[in-house]
């Protein structure tokens, strides 16, 4: 559970961001928006994830080397070429494509980590529970089961261990085998007659009794508004200015920077600034007393 | 107008003979208290769910329920949801969904109410409850009493008329068990809403009830006050006398008329009327406490252990000596590490610090697969996940003992009955001595239990307890971790309080118990101001009888 003030926002505030950062990051091959994506997703990053965050990072990074190096040995097509690998060029052009590739790669990484942390499954059922009500529920139900089953088994595994009759005890490999299939059977037949218990316990609620509306946790406040306008406009901005175009190879060129890239970053910086002017402001409110 | 009208119901499953329900009538009237007592297989839950038509079994129905004037068949799926709340056994399989605040309004949700009502009603259930607390919670992070608080809260979320629950306490501790059932008090009295419950555990909640039925074979055999049923009980000797709460019981034992007490408070009462002066003979010759040092079964000696490196001490410095052919009972509070303890006895956790020796040789020098073959087995917590096949005995052969050993302990746990019985239709007494079966097969000389007792009814707890003596009779050691402060004063040989991931005292239940003044029996607590070592009914009621053959 992330405390940050971007993850307090209204779920559709946070959605649209992440659509909008992601859906960008994916597409534009430009190097700068691609520097911009690196930049502002892994400050963000570690906003969430304070020092573990730059561990995680520090391991990401070798990747778009990775991908820079591994590139042109699939990839020859360029002019500069640097030397002969087995007979076939090794390119500048598909070195700095392997960059960028790697670079995207690593930026979807970024923000996707973001994502699992500020848009956890309650927002997103409680964001998309009015438009597909059961299967939202459905989603939230194999949520709750998930965890239900780990614990089972681990019940399971220790209960037979503790009567001599765990798998690191019985002999052969097919005995082990056997024995372990025994187990999985077993908790499938449980969750089974879980899963009767509660579907009595959704019929005596008065599940399928007529419509059903859905509760809401979050309410939009005027701040998600704005919020929602200006994330909505910074990425309509960057989408009609244009000047993301870029191509690598056979001949490296990128589209002079407009007034697209200070959207871009303005848009990637949203939840960063969001962030530490709410940090600014409760050290001054506590500067105070 | 009563708000249930049951006329001569007669239910059977399909396929049975022998009906469920036999000509059951009953008036249930509106904001009334009514426990519904009975051994398990009674038809206690049939009944009940012949009230919630969402949740009434197949079969073959005959004579009529009447819900508020109305035969129950003609309520709308809508109305029975909202008026007709239910509140099932098993905490955990009743939640549907994954937050604490989801399930409160799954219910609203399917009724499709309006947000800005539904809003303000889980606010006032979350409150009522004080459940604001864990409100943004995951389900799976909750306690058993707590899951089932949570059941009971998004049932009330829903206002129903009548509330019902069958055995809702009987996977949880006791103070889990007591909190819920005070929060039923609550609802009653404040609410005003009609309860029907059945329960094992009346010691909370007799004294609490408006009435009492008592069913027997499907047959509701008496229906009263808590003391007419109490006095009727007593009158026809019935097994399930032993079921009452310790005060009537110890009344009984010694009157055989009057008016009996319900609750601790009562019962000191009346004691103090038998004996103003105090008690000529207060106490009770103890039996010699087991030789303490003959040859130990068990032996630990300051184990620290702890689940994560930077966690806290589970276990801080646990030393404790297990004689061998002792029923040793662990008791102690939620998360004191008693679980913990049994579970680095088998190795599944391992201690930082300090040595474990089982059966004269240390845990370690154990070769893997050794300890576990006639040496040390466990019965965990859930019996339930000690089954794997279709039946009982295809679980049983699993162990591959042979036919006659098989038998044999089959008829000692008394389940020879159920041995073609699928495990999930037994009840938590069978399941249990089921269990046992299973851990005896492969001839344990050492017996961890981890709560045996519950979800047993007082009956079941009897012959549980036959089986445990004859075993430690055998030379077998028995080391139970349990909630079950009666249950242990009866029947434990040695009793030690667990608390702070140490063992903080052992003795005799007597001394123990009897030196408690608030973790101890009722009787105990009922009696202590004229006994002065006395834990158990059957105690309390030999001296208040020798006491009146003396005044003679």
């Amino acid at each position: 559970m992330t405390h940050d003030a971007f993850s307090r926002c209204h779920p559709a505030v946070n959605f649209l961001f992440f659509v909008a950062a992601i859906g960008c990051g994916m597409v534009i091959q430009h190097p700068a928006y691609i520097l911009a994506g690196v930049v502002c997703g892994g400050v963000y990053f570690c906003l969430l994830s304070g020092r573990r965050g730059f561990a995680r990072i520090g391991m990401l990074l070798p990747l778009p080397i990775l991908t820079a190096v591994l590139n042109p040995l699939i990839n020859h097509r360029g002019k500069a070429v640097l030397f002969l690998v087995m007979g076939k060029p090794y390119t500048l052009e598909a070195l700095c494509y392997g960059l960028a590739l790697g670079g995207i790669f690593l930026v979807m990484l970024l923000w996707f980590g973001c994502y699992s942390a500020v848009l956890t499954s309650d927002k997103f059922t409680s964001l998309f529970g009015s438009l597909i009500p059961s299967l939202s529920l459905l989603l939230v139900m194999v949520l709750r089961l998930i965890p239900a089953f780990t614990r089972k088994t681990k019940q399971v595994l220790d209960a037979r261990r503790a009567i001599g009759m765990g798998a690191e005890q019985t002999g052969s490999l097919r005995q082990k085998l056997r024995s372990g299939m025994t187990v999985l059977s077993a908790l499938t037949s449980w969750a089974l007659e879980g899963s009767i218990i509660t579907a009595d316990s959704m019929r005596s609620r008065g599940y399928g009794c007529g419509k059903r509306t859905s509760f809401r946790l979050y309410r939009m406040t005027g701040r998600d508004w704005v919020l929602l306008i200006l994330i909505g406009g910074l990425f309509s901005l960057v989408i009609l200015a244009g000047g993301t175009d870029a191509s690598y190879t056979p001949v490296m060129k990128a589209a002079p920077l407009g007034w697209g890239f200070p959207a871009y970053c303005a848009l990637l910086l949203i939840p960063t600034i969001f962030e530490l002017k709410e940090a600014a402001a409760w050290h001054i409110s506590i500067s105070k007393i | 107008m009563a708000h249930f009208h049951i006329e001569n119901l007669t239910f059977s499953y399909p396929g049975s003979a022998v009906p469920t329900l036999d000509g059951v009538s009953l008036d249930i009237e509106k904001g009334e208290f009514l426990l519904l007592c009975g051994r398990s297989g009674s038809g206690k839950t049939t009944l009940l769910r012949q009230l919630k038509p969402a949740l009434a079994p197949y079969g073959k129905r005959q004579g009529e329920i009447f819900f508020d004037g109305k035969p129950i068949g003609e309520l709308t799926s809508r109305e029975q949801a909202e008026k007709i709340g239910f509140v099932m056994q098993d905490p955990q399989e009743q939640i549907v969904t994954d937050k604490v605040w989801h399930e409160l309004a799954f219910g609203l949700e399917n009724l499709g109410c309006d947000p800005a009502v539904m809003r303000l009603r889980v606010a006032e259930m979350a409150s009522f409850f004080g459940i604001q607390d864990w409100f943004h919670r995951e389900v799976a992070e909750l306690s058993g009493g707590q899951k089932q608080l949570l059941n009971l809260a998004s049932v009330m979320a829903m206002q129903p008329e009548v509330l019902i629950l069958d055995e809702p306490t009987s996977q949880l501790d006791p103070i889990s068990a007591g909190d819920f059932l005070n929060t039923l008090k609550k609802i009653n009295r404040e609410l005003g809403t009609t309860i029907v419950i059945t329960e094992h555990r009346t010691e909370d909640i007799f004294p609490a009830a408006d009435r009492v039925a008592v069913m027997e074979a499907g047959r509701l055999t008496f229906l009263g006050s808590p003391r007419e049923v109490g006095l009727a009980l007593r009158r026809s000797e019935s097994p399930l006398f032993s079921a009452l709460p310790a005060p009537v019981r110890v009344y009984y034992a010694v009157n055989k008329e009057g008016r009996c007490p319900l609750t601790v408070r009562e019962g000191r009462a009346w004691l103090s009327e038998e004996f103003p002066q105090g008690a000529k003979e207060n106490a009770l010759t103890e039996p010699a406490c087991r030789e303490p040092d003959g040859e130990a079964a068990l032996v630990i000696k300051e184990c620290w252990l702890r689940y994560t490196r930077t966690g806290p001490d589970v276990l801080r410095g646990l030393s404790m000596r297990v004689p061998r052919g002792s029923l040793f009972a662990i008791l102690g509070g939620n998360g004191t590490g008693k679980s913990t303890a049994l579970r680095a006895v088998c190795g599944s956790v391992k201690a930082y610090r300090g040595s474990i020796e089982i059966l004269g040789k240390r845990q370690r020098d154990y070769r893997p697969g050794e300890l576990f073959n006639g040496c040390l087995s466990m019965l965990p917590q859930d019996p339930r996940s000690l089954f794997v096949k279709e039946t009982v005995l295809e679980d049983l052969q699993e162990m591959g003992a042979d036919q006659t050993a098989l038998e044999e302990t089959a008829a000692r746990c008394r389940i020879t009955e159920l041995l073609l019985a699928n495990p999930a239709d037994l009840s938590g007494g069978e399941l249990q001595r089921a269990a046992l079966a299973k851990v005896l097969l492969r001839k344990p000389k050492l017996l961890l239990l981890d709560e045996p007792t519950k979800g047993m009814d007082s009956i079941f707890k009897a012959e549980f307890a036959a089986i445990l003596g004859s075993l430690c009779r055998e030379g077998v050691t028995v080391v139970m971790v349990s909630h079950d402060v009666e249950f242990c004063a009866e029947y434990a040989g040695i009793v030690g309080l667990f608390f702070d991931g140490q063992l903080i005292t052992t003795g005799t239940p007597q001394t123990l118990f009897g030196s408690n003044s608030f973790y101890t029996t009722a009787v105990s607590r009922m009696s202590r101001h004229v006994f002065r070592n006395v834990v158990t009914a059957e105690q309390a009621a030999a001296l208040i009888k020798r006491n009146r053959e003396e005044a003679l």
